[in-house]
């Protein structure tokens, strides 16, 4: 999609740009980082990458496209718990679990990078700024969830989506998947309600409404937002949660 | 099946405005509203706006026809299925 600018191909990709967001970065710091990213794996799109019950196989790093950690209660309602981007990394501690307590799937096509644990712990170990990084990444994923629980509990649909937009908006801006046409959003409204505790037949009317006030536009798997300033005033939308450093993108 | 439907205009803030006051015994159980154009493939099926008994899924399907809701919704109520 010509929208979506995967920085793999640029001079950063999306892991090096998200954790120098958190902190600087030396020349070594980035060349151990592209070498362990070097060779992501292709995946297709609702492609599970870790189950609920099963024993994890490391520490999987999304290079492009879009995953999410969810659950299903027994009759198949879902609920998706956090949305993985490009440059996020999937629980960098799961090495310490037995079983996983939820599941990891993609939501698009993506590219993805499976890092062993004994990896994990060497860069862990010789590497301090990138720990730190890693570190300040696993706060955040912890402060979004937290955030998210606030918009599924207290936000109206409309807030709730706009949040969730403001938030991917910050978030693709850091590792430059984001340019003046938007960023890719290939989701379903079935997907989109499962994120935000709606039915998908409200999250078409709160999308409806979103366009009619001029707030989005949403065409062809793409968000394009048309006045942001307005948006994050309907969904309440503070930034601060998700400790941007200086080299964020204002 | 003891439920009985009234035609009501729905306040959704869009377009679904076509809507029924499901009774049971009397007392209002549920809102169905019928999807519009808004809706694609979905259009002209029935969607539970709200129910006001203890039911036993949170998620209710989107209903094909008014017969289907009410199966549905006599299911969910204790007394009915």
């Amino acid at each position: 999609m010509t929208r979506i600018n995967p920085s793999v191909t640029g001079a950063a990709s999306p892991f090096i740009r998200k954790l120098e967001a958190f902190n600087a970065l030396s020349d070594e710091d980035r060349q151990m980082l592209a070498r362990i990213s070097a060779e992501p794996e292709a995946v297709a799109p609702h492609t599970d990458l870790a189950c609920e019950g099963e024993r994890p196989r490391g520490v999987y790093l999304i290079m492009e496209g879009m995953a999410c950690r969810h659950k299903r209660l027994h009759d198949g309602a879902r609920q998706i718990m956090a949305y993985l981007l490009p440059g996020d990394l999937c629980d960098l501690d799961v090495a310490l679990l037995t079983r996983m307590d939820h599941n990891i799937t993609t939501l698009s096509a993506c590219k993805v990078v499976r890092l062993p644990p004994e990896t994990v712990t060497d860069v862990l170990e010789r590497h301090p700024a990138v720990a730190r990084g890693l570190r300040m990444s696993t706060l955040v994923d912890e402060a979004t969830l937290r955030e998210w629980l606030l918009n599924i509990g207290r936000r109206t649909p409309v807030q709730r989506l706009s949040h969730l937009f403001c938030e991917l908006f910050e978030r693709l801006t850091v590792v430059a998947c984001v340019d003046q046409e938007g960023f890719a959003l290939p989701l379903t409204h079935a997907e989109l309600a499962d994120t935000t505790g709606l039915s998908s037949v409200h999250v078409t009317r709160s999308l409806q409404e979103l366009r009619q006030r001029g707030l989005i536009d949403l065409t062809d798997g793409a968000l394009r937002i048309l006045d942001a300033e307005r948006l994050r005033t309907l969904a309440g939308f503070d930034v601060n949660y998700l400790h941007l450093g200086a080299s964020a993108a204002a | 099946m003891n439920l009985r439907l009234d035609p009501i205009q729905v306040a959704t803030g869009c377009e679904d405005q076509e809507g029924r006051l499901v009774y049971k015994d009397g007392l209002l159980a549920a809102v169905l509203v019928c999807l519009s154009d808004l809706h694609g493939t979905d259009a002209g099926k029935w969607h539970l706006e709200a129910m006001f008994e203890p039911i036993r899924s949170a998620s209710a399907p989107i209903f094909a026809d008014l017969d289907e809701a009410q199966t549905w919704i006599a299911d969910q109520l204790p007394g009915l299925s």
